[in-house]
Order: structure tokens, then C-alpha cells, then sequence
């Protein structure tokens, strides 16, 4: 039978409104299932006013079996087997013939009872029972209340429609009761209009310029878009977030197409789409990757026939350009040079001191990683850059577009002809600000990259600054995948430990706690931020654990061994190795370190273990510093005939003590092999469990 | 048409749904929310509903009257209701309808803003209204002050006049609006912002604003301490607005401008705290 669950609300933001889809469809599974009715499919459809749920729900419950659990055997039968009063008593007030009880076992022991079919109910009423808890338990990133209420939700909720075979479902939640009436559009049909089924509910809403599946709003904001480009032979400066968020602002989607005056061409593609963007939420036009003097809105809105809409967003967008303009040229009137002198004056956090000192910091960070990746030829133009690069925060046009902090020095450090190599890494230099954002396209833009991110983790965690749950207003994990990513997608090979070394040195005296703790919070920080890039990659968590439990000390080795993992856990001598890995780890365990002592190799099989462990520790020392771990792990199999016949021959645990050290000392040898590769020991293999 | 046209319409409109006519308070204010009639009276249980112009101050935004859209003082219309009537948009809705705006032929968005003053321990949620891409409104539903959760909760719409004026005669400059049928803006208001943008960027003394602001914290201490909790507020609120003069002189320094907008904070989130056990108390 047809269920329909309508929520109208006033306009909530997109973000929230795609977590309630998410999260309504999930509990409606989990509801009807564990309430026993059978389903078809479950959609959900929303917009910034409305979160809709349709489905195809059994009539009613499925009959079940029920147990009813009455006295303990031993209590309910004598032991002369007859029953005792308490189970006369039971079996009374159950209606039913002491005899007809039997004996249920439990987790608890055994006991009199009986099973009892139940007849299901009808779904109309179990879920009028579990609507108001379903509603009532979906979660916001901010939750409000409203009128007298202590009730939270994401926006205030207006009306509730609710009806399943045809018929309205009787509840409330949050001070409204469900009804069988929606609303339109707020503007054109804010009166409500009774519905029987969800064709109908769908077909009013849409004469109601309501349009509720968002795919279709997509649909509906692509095609005109593309409609009004067509005739300009231009494109759409893309932006996928403000597309998204559209989608949802908008009941009915009405594609706008205005124009500014040329005259604000002179300003750059950034600054014109992020002044579009901020505030009226409109779309550059671009062609040859040159602005045109167009943009396109979307409305919330059926038509424009009088271009009322159009107008009025050209006459604030004429506004916003014309600051935007005026700041650009005032900005440009003093060169950044000349700006730079400013830093001092603006505090970056009280402990850490100013944009100055950070500057300073920067310029020792950059030439220090220049130096480490070999980069002589980039080293100077980095060390300028770092000199530039947060002189935009002096700027009239960040001051008014935060958002652009880092393109607009980079911007004007064009304008100023600066080489290109310069400005481009003051450009690049807040990117990646998330890990589907791109890493900087240029070396020294790289470099500054991580330079500024780490120097921001340190500085806040040297000043006692810590992540904790879903707190992180310093943007701590979002730096720190900044950095893996730059440093994996760039193949940078560099200590990280001695980077960490050096920054917190740079820093020196600034930081108030202890500079091992700061290093060994950090190192814990980027650990789990590796962890959580791969598992975004979807790689297995336990190959994760092998790779990043060796150390992270070189980022991008820790990348390269993981994709080798990865590559060969299908091989059949992958398993073997992961066996034979646990049980040398298992028989280490708790033992002090021993030397070898070639001369104490008293058997065939140790021997030969002992020369198979030296050729492939010669041959996989190099691989590894060069980071091909593929073919190192390849040669790291032929260990397993040596070691098994090894284990199949000789007693390792034997009396003779010395004998018994010197084959502990082989094995461990191996091991400290193993793990420079990966900690075999942390992979999972079918039927046994992770060693921890 | 005109501004004075635009508050009476405002005004009958709100008078007719039960707010009562506030006068604008005479002292300095950044926005209409810091007014007794909102400050005060969104903490207590009772009802209110309350309706009035505020001009409101904000000198960094002052350019000489030579920028089309920025002044160092404008005009809000502010309203409190209290609790939020549960059609509050449409109402909302219906008052722009009352303006003469038809709205079958615009775009009217809500979109997220949420509203924060840490200072006071202040925050809310809401939208500001967009008209055709123009923010003529933001429209807050208040949830805590002073750390304490508002009950019944209070709506707060505060329309910008002026831009709501702009729209309403399709005009591009501020100064070209008309106060009443014989006077603009220009007239009211071009002097004033021009003699006040020199006073607050060049002639406020620094000095002697420091000053004050001190005076005014330390008598504010003094009067909370004697449970004046409205003569207290005044005083930090004429902190505040030194607080804004010394900001255009750009005479604070980072680690002044920390201190002086803790000790503000301070002064508030003691009268508001003081004055949510007052009323809570039998």
C-alpha cells in the first residue's frame, strides 16, 4: 500500500536537508524491519521547504510467533513431576491449560512458558506509533526551537502530511498534526489543498510550481541553463557547489540570464565569480576562458515576464562590482612590497604572535623543504613567495572576499610582474582546502602549501590548541590532509620527522608545551588523517594498518607500500607470508633482542634460512629506498620455503640456551626485515582474527 | 513614495498584528537588536511584541557620502514578537505585500544566516531575505542569551530601510531616495554623513574616547553592582559605540581591540544574567 510522509518546513539549508533524506531513509528500513511489515522501494524527495518520503508498505505486521515466558522449570515442576501452584497460576493468566505450557530455553536457563501466534497489526497503526519518534529523532548540524516548544528540528515544521492507502495517518510531532493536505509554493499557493495519493500529491505540487524530486529540478536548472548559453556560444564558469546547493534553494527553478557593463571585465575571472557567487549566488559566463559580461540565476520562481527578477539582480550585481572594482584599483596603488610592512600589525593568534613572524617562519620552512626535495632551481622564487604570500590580508578586496585570500595575492603579484614561479605559489598556496579540492599545479606552490599548513598545525598544537570529536576550529585535519595529498600526488620523498624537527625549531621559543609532545601529538594527527585519506581511497583497513603502523616518515612511501599491498593481496603466496609473519611474531613475543652468531647455525635448515634471509635483505635494501615495494614484497615471498622447512626442522625453543638464542636472533632479524616492508602481522586473513 | 511613507506603512502593518510603537532609543547603537526594547525584553518569559525605527551607527562604514550604497548611519525597522506567531513568514510575507510590492513578479529567498553574538552568549537562527538578489531583511529566530535558552522563543525582523527603499523606487544611489515628498536623503543626510565620516576617521580624539570608554565601563561595574541594570547597559552601550569610534580612528591595537571587546562582553553578559534572575525569581 502506498505511504506518503510529507514534512513542510520553512527554508532549511541544502546541507540539512540532504542529511534528513539520508537519514529518513535509513530509519524507515530500520523501523519497517524491525517492526515486521514488508516493503517495496522507499524514495525520498526534498527541497529547501519540504523532506518527502513515499513507499510501498504491507497493510499490516506479519503474524508471529510469540513467546511468553512464565516461572522457572525448577519452580513451575515439582520434582515428582507435577506442577507446581505458581504454574496453575501462569497458565490461568494466560488463559491457557497447565498442560499446554512448555519448557522454553533461555539465555538464563530453562523455563515454563508458551508460544502464543500472534496476529500482526495493522501497519496504519504501528506506524502512527513510530512516526512522531522517527521524525522527532533526525539530527542537524544546528537544531532550533520555536514558539513554546522544547522540540528541535533543522527549521520550524508548518504542516505534516501523512496518508498511507489513501487514508490520512493520525499523529503529531513537534505541536503539528498530520493532516492530508500539503502546501505549494510560498509565494504563489501558500493556502493548503487536500490530496489522496502520490501521483496526485505530485501533480498538484507541480500546478502548485512546486517541483519535489530534485533530480528533476537539476534537470529542469541544466537544461535551461544550457538553453541560455546556447545562444551566447558560451559556458558556464563551472562550480559544482552552487549548482548543488540550487538545486535545493529553489522549489521551481527559473533560469535567469542578465548582464553587467563591460567596464567590469577589467577586473579578474576570480574576483567577478566570487562577487557573483557571495550573496546572490549567480553563475560567471565564460568563454575562451575569458568573462563575458552575462551571468546566470536561478529563481525560485515560474516566470520573469515583466524581467523584474533580472533587473533587480543586475542593480545589486552593479553594486557588488563596482566595490569589487574600487578596491581593486586601491588596492594596486601601493605594491605589496610596501604593504608587507603592515604584517606586523595583524595578529595571527595571540601566543603565536603576528602574520609577520609567520611570514618569517615561512621563509625558513620553504628553504629548508626546497633544499630537502632538490629543488635549487625553485628555491629562491619559493623563499619570495613565502615573503608575499599573506600580504593579501592587508588587501580592500580579501578584506570584503575573505574567500579569496591567496588568489588575490597572487593576482596582484602578477599584476606586478613577478616571475611566474611566484606568484603562482602565493596563488596556489591555501590549496587543497579539501581533499576533492586540487593540489597546487606548481612546485613552489607545493612547497608553500606545506609549509603553511604545518606551520599552522604546529602552532596551534604548541600552543595547546587540540582536535577533540567533531570539534576542529582550526581546520587541523583539513591542513593535514592538505599536506598528505600535496605530498603523495607531488611524490615528494622527505623525512617528515625531521620536517616536524624543523618547524618546531623554527617556531623556537613561541611554543609553550614541550617540544617532544608537540612532535608526538602531531606524528599521532597525521597517522589518522593517512588512515582516513585511504580509507576515503577505499583501500582495506587492515592492509591500512599494516602500512601506516611502520612509521610515516616518509609520507609518500607509506602511499607507494600500501598500493603494493593492495596489488598483491590477491597473489597465493600472499596468505602464506601473512601465516608465516603471525607465527614468527607470536613466538617473539615477550623476548629480549639476541645477535646472530653465524658459527651457533648448527642445522641444515637454518642454515639455508640464514643465506635465503641474506640475499633477500641485500637485494630489497635498495627497492625499498627507492620505494619500489611491489618488487621488494615479490622477493620477500621466496622467504617461505626457507622458513617453513625452518619451522618443520628445527626447535627454535629448544634447552640448550645458547642454540635457542641464537635461532630467536634469525627470526627476529627477519621480522625487522618484514617490517620495514609492511606489518604483515596487522593483515587480516579469512577465519582468523586481527593480532593486536 | 518615499522613506517616511515606507515607516508608516511599516508601521501600521506591524501595529495591526499587536506591536506596540516603540520610539527609537536615544543613544548610539550599532543595530536595532541592542536596544533595551529587544536586549532586555527577548529574555524574559513574557510576551512582547514591539515594533520601532532605529537608526543605527556603524562609523567604519562611512565614506564621506560619496559611495552610493555605504553611510555611517542608517535606518532599521525592527520587530519583536514574542513567541514567534506560527505563521510568522507568511506575515512576514504579507507585509512586503503591504508595501506595494507585488510579489507574484519577484523572487523572494530566505537564505541561511544564522545569527551569532558570543559577546552576550547570543545566538540565532534565521535567513536574510533576498529580493531579487537584494538582502532587504534578516529574520532570526533567537535561541539563547546570556548562555541561557530563550523561552518562549523570540522572532526578530529587521528590515534595512534604506534598501528597502532603493528597491521600492528602482533607484541606484542612496542619496537620490526620498525622505518625503519635498525632501531627500541628500538633503537630510549628505552633510551629516560627510561631517561625521571626517569626525570619525580624522578629529575623534583618541584620548580623550579612551577615556570615556573607561569612565564608562568602570561606572557601568558600579551600577551592576547596585542592581541598575538599565542605566548599566546604557553606559556599555556608550562603551560600545567609543569602542566603534576608537575602530574607525584605527587607533586599537590587536591586543587593545581583544581586551576592550572582552570587557564590553563582560558588562553585557553580567546584565543579562542579572537580569534573567531578577525576573525568574518569584
Amino acid at each position: 500500500m502506498e505511504f506518503i510522509l510529507e514534512i513542510n518546513t520553512e527554508e532549511m539549508p541544502p546541507a540539512h536537508v540532504k542529511t534528513a533524506l539520508v537519514q529518513l531513509e535509513e530509519k524507515f528500513k530500520e523501523e519497517l524491519s524491525s517492526q515486521n511489515i514488508d516493503r517495496g522501494q522507499i524514495e525520498t524527495y526534498g527541497t529547501c521547504r519540504r523532506l518527502v518520503v513515499v513507499g510501498d508498505f504491507a497493510l499490516s505486521q506479519k503474524d508471529r510467533e510469540k513467546e511468553i515466558i512464565g516461572p522457572p522449570k525448577d519452580v513451575g515442576i515439582r520434582e515428582d513431576g507435577t506442577f507446581s501452584s505458581a504454574a496453575q497460576g501462569f497458565a490461568k493468566s494466560q488463559g491457557v491449560r497447565v498442560s499446554e505450557l512448555k519448557v522454553i530455553k533461555t539465555a538464563k536457563g530453562e523455563y515454563l512458558g508458551l508460544r502464543k501466534m500472534e496476529k500482526g497489526k495493522p501497519s496504519a497503526d504501528v506506524l502512527s506509533e513510530i512516526l512522531p519518534q522517527i521524525v522527532s529523532s533526525l539530527s542537524f548540524p544546528k537544531m532550533m526551537r520555536w514558539g513554546e516548544s522544547s522540540f528541535r528540528f533543522s527549521r520550524p515544521i508548518k504542516n505534516i502530511l501523512c496518508l498511507f492507502d489513501r487514508k490520512k495517518l493520525s499523529f503529531s510531532v513537534g505541536g503539528i498534526h498530520a493532516g492530508n493536505s500539503t502546501v505549494g509554493h510560498k509565494i504563489y499557493f501558500p493556502n493548503k489543498t487536500k490530496v489522496k495519493s502520490f501521483r496526485e500529491y505530485k501533480e498538484t505540487l507541480r500546478k502548485m510550481k512546486v517541483v519535489i524530486d530534485q533530480e528533476e529540478r537539476r534537470k529542469m536548472i541544466v537544461n535551461q541553463v544550457g538553453r541560455k548559453l546556447a545562444s551566447l556560444k558560451a559556458t558556464l564558469h563551472p562550480d559544482e557547489d552552487l549548482l548543488e546547493g540550487l538545486v535545493y534553494d529553489v522549489e521551481y527553478p527559473h533560469v535567469i540570464l542578465g548582464s553587467f557593463p563591460e567596464e567590469y571585465l577589467d577586473l579578474p575571472l576570480e574576483v567577478l565569480s566570487t562577487a557573483m557567487r557571495e550573496g546572490q549566488k549567480l553563475f560567471s559566463i565564460v568563454k575562451d576562458k575569458k568573462q563575458l559580461p552575462f551571468f546566470l540565476g536561478v529563481a525560485d520562481a515560474y516566470q520573469d515576464s515583466k524581467s523584474l527578477i533580472r533587473k533587480g539582480n543586475e542593480r545589486v550585481l552593479k553594486a557588488r562590482l563596482d566595490d569589487a572594482k574600487f578596491f581593486w584599483e586601491q588596492d594596486r596603488k601601493i605594491t605589496l612590497k610596501d604593504k608587507a610592512k603592515g604584517l606586523d600589525k595583524i595578529v595571527l593568534q595571540e601566543k603565536l604572535g603576528s602574520y609577520e613572524d609567520k611570514t618569517q617562519r615561512l621563509k625558513k620552512t620553504v628553504s629548508y623543504l626546497a633544499d630537502k626535495i632538490e629543488a635549487k632551481k625553485e628555491k629562491q622564487q619559493v623563499i619570495q613567495a613565502a615573503e608575499l604570500s599573506k600580504v593579501d590580508l592587508l588587501t580592500e578586496i580579501v578584506r570584503e572576499f575573505p574567500s579569496l585570500q591567496g588568489n588575490v595575492g597572487g593576482l596582484y603579484a602578477r599584476e606586478e610582474k613577478y616571475p611566474v614561479l611566484v606568484w603562482k605559489a602565493v596563488y596556489e598556496h591555501y590549496q587543497p582546502v579539501s581533499l576533492d579540492d586540487e593540489s597546487p599545479a606548481s612546485l613552489t606552490g607545493a612547497i608553500l602549501s606545506i609549509a603553511d599548513k604545518l606551520d599552522s598545525i604546529v602552532g596551534a598544537v604548541g600552543t595547546g590548541i587540540t582536535v577533540t570529536g567533531s570539534s576542529d576550529p582550526f581546520g587541523l585535519r583539513r591542513n593535514a590532509q592538505g599536506i598528505c595529498k600535496v605530498i603523495i600526488e607531488r611524490k615528494l620523498c622527505l623525512s617528515f620527522l625531521r620536517l616536524m624537527d624543523k618547524v618546531i625549531a623554527v617556531y623556537g621559543e613561541k611554543l609553550q608545551e614541550p617540544k617532544e609532545k608537540v612532535k608526538s601529538y602531531c606524528l599521532d594527527f597525521f597517522s589518522n588523517r593517512l588512515r582516513y585519506i585511504f580509507e576515503r581511497q577505499g583501500y582495506r583497513y587492515d592492509l591500512i594498518n599494516a602500512t601506516v603502523s611502520v612509521g610515516i616518515d616518509n609520507i609518500y612511501h607509506s602511499y607507494l607500500r600500501l598500493k603494493a599491498l593492495d596489488s598483491l593481496k590477491e597473489s597465493p603466496s600472499f596468505e602464506p607470508l601473512i601465516i608465516i609473519a603471525k607465527r614468527v611474531n607470536n613466538i617473539l613475543k615477550d623476548q629480549p633482542l639476541f645477535k646472530i652468531n653465524q658459527a651457533l647455525l648448527a642445522e641444515k635448515e637454518e642454515r639455508e634460512l640464514y643465506t635465503t634471509f641474506s640475499i633477500i635483505k641485500n637485494n630489497i635494501l635498495p627497492l625499498i629506498s627507492k620505494g619500489d615495494f611491489s618488487q621488494a614484497q615479490r622477493i620477500i615471498f621466496r622467504i617461505r620455503s626457507s622458513i617453513n622447512k625452518f619451522f618443520d626442522n628445527v626447535l627454535v625453543m629448544t634447552d640448550e640456551i645458547r642454540m635457542r638464542r641464537n635461532r630467536l636472533a634469525l627470526l627476529q632479524a627477519i621480522s625487522k626485515l618484514l617490517i620495514q616492508v609492511a606489518d604483515y602481522s596487522q593483515i587480516v586473513i579469512e577465519g582468523q582474527n586481527s593480532s593486536k | 513614495m518615499s522613506i517616511q511613507n515606507l515607516i508608516m506603512d511599516l508601521q501600521k502593518f506591524w501595529a495591526e498584528r499587536g506591536c506596540y510603537l516603540a520610539q527609537s532609543y536615544d543613544l548610539e547603537v550599532g543595530a536595532g537588536t541592542m536596544t533595551p526594547d529587544t536586549f532586555f525584553r527577548v529574555l524574559d518569559k513574557r510576551p512582547w511584541k514591539v515594533a520601532y525605527v532605529q537608526p543605527s551607527r556603524r562609523p567604519t562604514d562611512g565614506r564621506y557620502g560619496e559611495n552610493p550604497h555605504r553611510v555611517q548611519k542608517h535606518f532599521q525597522y525592527q520587530v519583536i514578537m514574542k513567541p514567534a506567531p506560527s505563521d510568522i513568514q507568511q506575515i512576514y510575507i504579507k507585509s512586503l505585500a503591504a508595501l506595494g510590492i507585488n510579489l507574484q513578479d519577484h523572487d523572494i529567498r530566505f537564505d541561511e544566516d544564522d545569527w551569532e553574538a558570543p559577546s552576550i552568549g547570543a545566538w540565532g537562527v534565521g535567513w536574510q531575505v533576498l529580493l531579487d538578489g537584494l538582502e532587504i531583511t534578516q529574520f532570526t529566530y533567537f535561541q539563547q542569551a546570556g548562555g541561557i535558552d530563550l523561552f518562549p522563543v523570540p522572532v526578530e525582523i529587521t528590515y534595512g530601510l534604506e534598501r528597502l527603499e532603493m528597491f521600492l523606487e528602482g533607484k541606484d544611489n542612496i542619496f537620490d531616495l526620498n525622505w518625503s515628498e519635498d525632501v531627500s536623503y541628500q538633503d537630510l543626510r549628505f552633510i551629516e554623513e560627510r561631517e561625521f565620516s571626517e569626525y570619525n576617521f580624522s578629529l575623534a580624539n583618541v584620548r580623550r574616547l579612551k577615556d570615556s570608554f573607561l569612565l564608562n565601563e568602570k561606572e557601568a561595574r558600579l551600577l551592576i553592582d547596585k542592581d541598575l541594570l538599565l542605566p548599566a547597559y546604557d553606559m556599555c552601550l556608550k562603551c560600545s559605540h567609543f569602542f566603534n569610534l576608537l575602530d574607525s580612528r584605527g587607533a586599537i591595537s590587536v591586543t587593545e581591540r581583544v581586551k576592550m571587546i572582552a570587557q564590553i562582553r563582560n558588562l553585557a553578559s553580567q546584565i543579562a544574567e542579572k537580569y534573567i534572575a531578577r525576573e525568574s525569581s518569584p
